[in-house]
């Protein structure tokens, strides 16, 4: 025996934190493997499909499915009138899954087919005869709010014309409204009149922004199915499964404990996927009464018709400061377009307010939002949630106030962004803040100070191409958001016999590597390869509850919550090992698959084998943890204050555009930017998230548009619903800044929306910069880019229903 | 839904010609139009759906004496990598290279391009501009017959041409460009592939000592048919291509355009657009 032999063998320190980690779903996806829910079929299954509304907003007066009754194949078809127990769904409770005598928008589900095939089904719908009586359409919610525009949702009257007295509670389907006024928000802090008196400059401006919807690649769908006792089983898309589960137990009046969702991998979400949509309750009656498994799936155009938008929002924003660049007040009106129904979209002001109450340090602050039902499609959560709205126009207010009172724009921003520490009118508490550094790594990375002045200077030399530059910031939600009564999410971790782990999660996987950084923190504290684990994330009857997928809050929250179990589990190996080994636990660590010496790396036991001792003894035990977090974020109070979330993300980015003066076209060459993520636990998923926020920022900014014409949808397909294709996404320099948050796993914050939201505000700013010219209203499509420049497009300007 | 009774995919062109001999036929090429147009229920697919793509005589890029033929099969992908195209046609290259993407140059064809009759049909204003005909085949008889057409009279409104049901495009025939000959595209869209022109534009003529002579200028999506624009050729031929004619030519082609608002664009902007961009283009030629 040698010496060499002899030595105890050392693992070195390694760490899976800030690498390059493919994503677990990668290979499947890739290879074309991976079974999302159009690949799934149940035996015994049929096919439902909706007939929609061939009006806008109308009273139906008859409908006649008897044809379509007897087609053979047909299963079953179902009207409002075959389903006496409808609830109203929706976030405002304000509509039926199947339209009970009127239709409100083109979406409008009248009646549905369950067949044997889904040709059966469409010639189905050809055959079913619906009478309706037209009502005037109000598609402008200007319209909307004037005193005696027709009601989207009148209170019932009785035949004689008398009021019907409804019980209180009801309601609004049933029950109905006085006006047009779906929700409304007012937040104060300070007082904006004594700002305005403070101000030296201030300024005023209205600014539109427009319909777009996610696109997701992966089209809605879900299989729903009752078994002989009446339970339910559902794969469904949704992002927040336990939400639902119970939702979805009231609208069919049956214990929760009867529903059990299924999460196949999901085509995409971006906040699509949050409310519960007519067609999902529509599928659970059709699979009801034909006792059979329904498939439901969307057509693209289906798609784009009937899943929701990004809110469209009418802004008017007054702006002031003093001389020396302190911000002195804003106060903002906006009109939400609500659509027909209310989903998560008129509750964006949430969001809103923050950006303008706190993104800079704001003494006086006045927001208000009135979101007013129309005959549109109705808009729901998406990725940013109201933010992109506000920051397009704060951000262009930055620069426009600066220009006034003769200052750097970025000085101007540097000297009234917030500091780790600070405490906002809205009560949100700063513990790590990177905002600072976000501003002048994106400035100095992207030459911005020198390109500023260069393209201002070139604006009136001859040549169609103008160069410019501008920049945005953001602050949004990283540390989950207290909007529920928990903002938590359950681990179930189980180690095998080969020191495998099963980590069994609340939190869904749609796509945005959460499988793959979750089991990063898990062998982080384990010391094991990302390969020792498998992770079960995607049926409500076996993980414990998440809150769901939305505020950017899984790598925060469920990541804590994994690193919680996976902590118990060490604490448990290493007490076995400690008790085994006759030391002490903190001597010990666990690295590489061994349980080591701490201080020297020395190899004590390999930890499968320590694993196996412990299971196969007379007092056999095995590794199996639990955990729940819960973030130490506390709810808002009624107006809207509170610090929400138990971090705050920071991001600024510069966008460089060329102009083309005879065509409007802009072309966007280059993005900057610089993003506190607390820290980066995955890099090349955090890379993959920002390119992929910063190119739906550019359809926003740039391409997307979804046309509306009197409630009518003129483009719902790719053919005129412009997504940004692969040459014309711009090079990108993304910077991380760590500042190291100390609720944040490993140091880490959310960083799931923040990489969409500056870029249409960048965008505006760098047009500005380049030509001169502001434009207020998005997206800078070729030729509203051409009429600005022209002087043919008329100053926007919405009078707020109260400027005091 | 379609009334499809029948598929069929002959091998010759007398098997097709004779097919289509009752008019009851949908003609199937690459489908990159037909199939999206049928699901949508823009265009019924009649009793015999008949794929042409087996049709040897239809395919391939050959020189006959003074033309270039090319045959309806032909794909955007083969006419824009084909040797002799690239040699003497540039300009249809150009339009090629703007056309959809990838995949739908892969399968598209030439005979489907001018088929559809799309006023934004983006091989269309190059061959407007080539002085291009349409060969078009038939069996009034018992005999195959063969015509050509000028491309300029080719088309009657969207999706309209003067080809008759019984009758077969089999290619078309473009006369080799003289010395001098200059000829540019520009198409205008949103986006750089895979979009919809909002415009496009194709100059061409001989440039001889800085005169333009045989001068042609063709327009998409400005008026129910991709058109040539009689004004402004004429306004140009035998022209000097200095700074005040090519503005004086820009605003004649504005004023002769009719163009209408539609989802991709106001006709104001179109009209803004042909002004701008025949400009840039006549100064590119004009530097040639
Ligand atoms: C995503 C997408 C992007 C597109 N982008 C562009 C673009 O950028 N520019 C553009 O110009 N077009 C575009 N198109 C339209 C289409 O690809 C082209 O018009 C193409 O050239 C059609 O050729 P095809 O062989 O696929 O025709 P098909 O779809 O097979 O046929 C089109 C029509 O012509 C008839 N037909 C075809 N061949 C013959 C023949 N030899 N004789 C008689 N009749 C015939 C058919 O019956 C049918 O009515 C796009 C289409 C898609 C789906």
């Amino acid at each position: 025996m040698n010496v060499a032999e002899k030595k105890a063998r050392v693992i070195e320190p390694d760490s899976l934190i800030g690498k390059r980690i493919p994503k677990m779903d990668a290979p499947e996806k890739a290879s074309g493997r991976t079974r999302y829910i159009h690949d799934i079929n149940l035996s015994g299954q049929l096919y439902g499909k909706i007939l929609r509304s061939a009006r806008i907003h109308a009273l139906i007066k008859s409908i006649d499915v008897s044809a379509a009754r007897a087609l053979p194949g047909v299963h079953v078809v179902i009207t409002a009138a075959d389903i006496p127990d409808q609830r109203p769904i929706g976030v405002a409770k304000d509509h039926f899954p199947l339209k009970v005598g009127r239709v409100r928008s083109q979406r409008d589900e009248i009646a549905a087919v369950a067949a044997e095939s889904e040709e059966i089904a469409e010639a189905a719908l050809k055959l079913i005869k619906v009478e309706y009586e037209d009502l005037p359409v109000i598609s402008n919610p200007e319209d909307a709010i004037k005193p005696g525009a027709a009601l989207i949702h009148p209170e019932p009257h009785g035949a004689d014309g008398s009021h019907l007295h409804l019980k209180q509670g009801m309601s609004i389907a049933h029950k109905g409204k006085p006006d047009n006024i779906a929700m409304r928000f007012d937040y104060v802090h300070g007082d904006v009149v004594q700002g305005e008196a403070e101000s030296d400059v201030v300024v005023e401006d209205t600014f539109k922004l427009h319909y777009v919807t996610h696109c997701c690649m992966g089209v809605s769908g879900m299989i729903a199915e009752f078994d002989a006792s009446g339970n339910v089983l559902m794969y469904s898309n949704t992002q927040v499964p336990f939400l639902h589960k119970r939702e979805f137990a009231e609208y069919l009046n049956i214990d929760p404990a009867r529903i059990r969702i299924i999460q196949p991998p999901i085509g995409g979400g971006f906040g699509s996927k949050l409310d519960i949509y007519p067609f999902e309750v529509i599928c659970l009656y059709l699979a009801r009464a034909a006792k059979r498994p329904v498939k439901m799936l969307f057509t693209r155009e289906e798609e784009f018709l009937a899943s929701p938008t990004r809110q469209p929002v009418l802004l008017t924003l007054r702006s002031g400061c003093k001389k020396d660049g302190t911000l002195t007040f804003r106060q903002v009106h906006t009109l939400h377009d609500n659509g027909a129904y209310t989903s998560w979209g008129a509750t964006t002001p949430f969001v809103m307010m923050q950006t303008f109450s706190s993104l800079y340090r704001v003494p006086h602050c006045d927001y208000h939002t009135a979101a007013v039902y129309t005959n549109n499609p109705y808009a729901g959560s998406f990725r940013g949630y109201g933010n992109l709205q506000a920051t397009f126009a704060i951000e262009q207010h930055m620069d426009m106030l600066a220009e006034k009172i003769g200052m750097d724009p970025l000085e101007f921003r540097l000297k009234n962004a917030q500091d780790a520490g600070e405490v906002t009118g809205q009560g949100m508490s700063f513990k790590s803040c990177g905002f600072k550094d976000c501003i002048t790594t994106a400035a100095k990375r992207s030459d911005y100070a020198r390109k500023a002045r260069e393209n201002a200077a070139n604006r009136d030399k001859p040549g169609n191409i103008k160069r410019g530059i501008g920049m945005a910031s953001m602050l949004h939600v990283g540390g989950g958001a207290k909007i529920y009564p928990s903002d938590g999410c359950g681990t179930i971790l189980k180690m095998d016999d080969f020191a495998n782990v099963t980590l069994i999660t609340g939190a869904s996987e749609i796509g945005q590597g959460s499988e793959t950084v979750l089991s990063q923190l898990v062998c982080e504290e384990l010391g094991l390869p990302i390969s020792a684990v498998t992770v079960v994330n995607n049926d409500t009857a076996i993980t414990p509850w998440d809150v769901g997928v939305h505020a950017s809050r899984t790598t925060f929250i469920a990541g804590n919550s994994a690193i919680g179990a996976a902590k118990k589990a060490k604490s448990k190996i290493l007490a076995v090992a400690a008790k085994k080994y006759g030391t002490a636990e903190d001597e010990l660590d666990l690295r590489g698959g061994f349980v080591i010496q701490a201080a020297s790396g020395e190899v004590v036991v390999e930890l499968s084998k320590l694993l196996r001792n412990l299971h196969f003894q007379d007092k056999a035990e095995l590794v199996m943890t639990t955990f729940y977090y819960e973030p130490p974020s506390v709810h808002q109070d009624k107006g809207f204050k509170g610090d929400v979330s138990a971090a705050y993300a920071w991001g600024s980015q510069v966008v460089e555009v060329e102009v083309d003066t005879d065509t409007g076209i802009v072309r966007m060459t280059k993005v900057t930017g610089a993003h506190d993520v607390g820290r980066v636990l995955n890099r090349l998923g955090i890379e993959g998230q920002i390119e992929g926020g910063v190119v739906m920022g550019q359809g926003y900014a740039l391409t997307e548009d979804l046309l509306i014409q009197n409630g009518v949808m003129k483009n719902p397909n790719f053919r005129d619903y412009k997504l940004v294709t692969a040459p014309e996404i711009p090079e990108m320099d993304i910077a991380f800044i760590e500042s190291m948050d100390g609720e944040g796993p490993q140091g880490a914050k959310g960083v799931g929306e923040a990489p969409s939201i500056c870029i249409a505000a960048a965008t505006a700013n760098a047009i500005a910069n380049a030509t001169g010219v502001r434009m207020f209203e998005l997206p800078f499509t070729p030729e509203k880019v051409y009429r600005a420049l022209h002087g043919q497009t008329p100053k926007l300007y919405w009078k707020p229903w109260k400027a005091e | 839904m379609t009334e499809l009774k029948h598929y069929f995919a002959p091998t010759s062109l007398d098997q097709a010609v004779e097919c289509l001999k009752d008019g009851d036929v949908t003609i199937l090429a690459g489908g990159t139009d037909l199939t999206p147009q049928s699901q949508a229920g823009r265009v019924k697919i009649k009793h015999t759906l008949m794929n042409i793509r087996h049709i040897p005589q239809l395919t391939g890029i050959t020189l006959e004496g003074r033309e270039i033929h090319i045959g309806a099969l032909a794909t955007i992908t083969e006419i824009m990598e084909h040797p002799l195209v690239r040699q003497h046609l540039p300009v249809l290259v150009e339009a090629c290279d703007h056309f959809a993407s990838d995949q739908i140059r892969n399968a598209g064809t030439i005979g489907g391009n001018i088929c559809n009759a799309s006023p934004a049909g983006d091989t269309l204003i190059p061959l407007l501009v080539l002085d291009a005909s349409v060969e078009l085949a038939s069996m009034p008889e018992a005999k195959l017959y063969r015509h050509t057409m000028p491309l300029s009279t080719f088309f009657v409104g969207p999706g309209k041409t003067r080809k008759s049901l019984c009758e077969l495009v089999t290619g078309v025939r473009i006369p080799l460009p003289e010395q001098g000959h200059v000829a540019r595209f520009f198409k205008l869209g949103t986006r750089p592939a895979l979009d919809i022109s909002t415009i496009s534009i194709g100059v061409a003529g001989t440039l001889r000592d800085g005169v333009l002579s045989n001068a042609r200028v063709a327009f998409g999506a400005v008026a129910p048919t991709p058109t040539r624009a009689a004004q402004t050729e004429q306004a140009l031929e035998g022209q000097r291509l200095d700074a005040a004619t090519i503005e004086k030519v820009a605003a004649i082609a504005r004023d002769e355009v009719k163009p209408i608002d539609d989802v991709r664009a106001t006709a104001w902007y179109r009209k803004e657009m042909i002004h701008n961009i025949t400009k840039r283009i006549l100064s590119h030629v004009a530097q040639a």
